[in-house]
């Protein structure tokens, strides 16, 4: 018999409340050198690296590569800024690595969304609009701190995974729906997620919904801050029969399932994308153009 | 506890308020409120991938029961003793299955999804139809279940036993 999906609500519920936020980039570059040993069979990415390991990150180990050449920059730009061996490694590094995800990324362009929804980008910011017969609604998101940590086992060492085995890296961001109605002052605004257990990676047994709402509340129409005196209704505890009529209302203004996966796909482009980019910066920063 | 309603699929757009009332009904009809249940929604790859997997049968269908109590009578009602074993099991749904039926024969489609969850349901109480005297007897309690709901409902649902869909289980 199936794990029942009733018994397993509690502890689903908990699982997802203690979302861990921390991002597996939290420490960017740091820990490559470290994990090679179990990662260099799985993926020759430095994102597959951070993903498989954690352990490096919170060791409290540094390593100390380079570390008697910090002092004597061996290279000379003339910019006034320091050049080690180190930089020049890191930066050869950095090339290799930019060219690796150029040649993932599925396309340049992102993912269209269906339904009429106009895509605005502010940084690491998206945010879709739709106009719904008189309505306004917003959906935003942020790529940052969206990619969920690997639930997966963990590669053993020295044992090699095929590399169809890998798992995708997908961005899950919490996003928030905002329904303005014609000459209201505040919006009807939905703070939502995407469940842990429905993106892992193990097989069947994905008991949540695609996405949950996770707070419901009125706010001042716009961008301005939310009211922290505003009432928040939490769903953790809500009448499950308020909690459908509330996710039908979102399904009726195109916030359903298909939505949130084509949500889901448009982050992980969005993300990819950005990440790109912040390596070619870093790339810039070090090598110093 | 009540109804864990989830819907896992993309498929067929489903209107959660309703299909939660109807379940409600449902086990108003049986006398299962105090039980809690789970109903879940699954397209046609999921649906297939249980059926394969539970039942070596490697085809989607509309309905999979998965009854909390494996040995109890039909129509006896279990008796827990402890306040987590008020709990009859899960009921997956083949939406995107039934979907596909009702377009076929020109069906409503949430009317049938109550009669097969009607069916599922059943099973969760200990009826089978694996013999014909199993058959008859889960045959006609579909038909008093259903009979009540167009009676408290003003609908008109039909049982899917009538069309012998011996797939299900």
């Amino acid at each position: 018999m199936l794990k029942s999906v009733v018994r397993a609500v509690g502890a689903a519920v908990r699982v997802s409340n203690a979302t861990v936020t921390s991002s597996v980039r939290a420490a960017p570059l740091r820990c490559p050198v470290l994990c090679a040993p179990s990662s260099a069979t799985a993926r020759p990415f430095t994102r597959s690296l951070w993903m498989l390991s954690n352990s490096g990150a919170s060791s409290g180990y540094r390593p100390k590569l380079f570390s008697s050449k910090v002092l004597t920059p061996s290279i000379s730009c003339g910019c006034g800024g320091l050049h080690t061996e180190g930089d020049k490694a890191f930066g050869d590094f950095l090339t290799d690595e930019i060219k690796e995800e150029k040649k993932i990324q599925k396309s340049k362009t992102l993912p269209k969304m269906s339904g009429g929804w106009e895509l605005e980008m502010n940084g690491t910011e998206a945010k879709l609009v739709r106009f719904v017969s008189g309505e306004k609604v917003t959906v935003t998101f942020n790529v940052n701190n969206s990619i969920p940590p690997n639930f997966g086992e963990e590669v053993e060492q020295g044992q090699q995974k095929p590399a169809e085995e890998e798992p995708e890296i997908v961005s899950t961001p919490n996003f928030v729906v905002e329904v303005t109605k014609q000459g209201a002052k505040h919006s009807l605004v939905f703070d939502c997620n995407f469940p842990e257990d429905e993106i892992s990676h193990g097989e069947g047994e994905e008991e949540s919904d695609i996405f949950a709402i996770r707070e419901v509340s009125f706010q001042p129409e716009g961008d301005g801050d939310w009211k922290e005196t505003s009432y928040t209704l939490n769903t953790d505890s809500l009448d499950w029969a308020l909690y459908d009529h509330l996710m039908d209302f979102l399904a009726d203004r195109g916030v359903d399932n298909t939505f949130a996966d084509e949500l889901m796909e448009l982050s992980t482009a969005v993300e990819h994308q950005e990440y790109i980019k912040f390596l070619e910066d870093l790339q810039s920063f070090v090598k110093c153009t | 506890m009540g109804v864990v309603l989830r819907n896992l699929q993309k498929v067929v757009p489903i209107r959660r308020a309703r299909l939660r009332k109807d379940v409600d009904t449902l086990r108003h009809i049986l006398g299962i409120q105090k039980f809690d249940l789970g109903i879940i929604c699954v397209d046609n790859q999921r649906i297939q991938q249980i059926n394969s997997l539970y039942r070596k049968k490697n085809l989607p269908t509309d309905v999979l029961s998965f009854p909390f109590y494996e040995d109890i009578r039909p129509g006896k009602l279990p008796c827990p003793l402890h306040r987590d074993e008020l709990n009859l099991g899960d009921v997956f749904l083949g939406v995107e299955f039934v979907m596909k039926q009702c377009q076929e024969e020109s069906l409503d489609f949430h009317g049938a999804l109550t009669a097969v969850t009607a069916h599922g349901i059943c099973h969760l109480l200990g009826y089978r139809h694996e013999t014909d005297e199993e058959w008859t007897e889960m045959s006609q309690r579909e038909q008093y279940i259903l009979s009540e709901f167009n009676r408290l409902t003003g609908r008109r649902l039909e049982p899917m036993m009538k069309k012998c869909s011996q797939d299900s289980r």
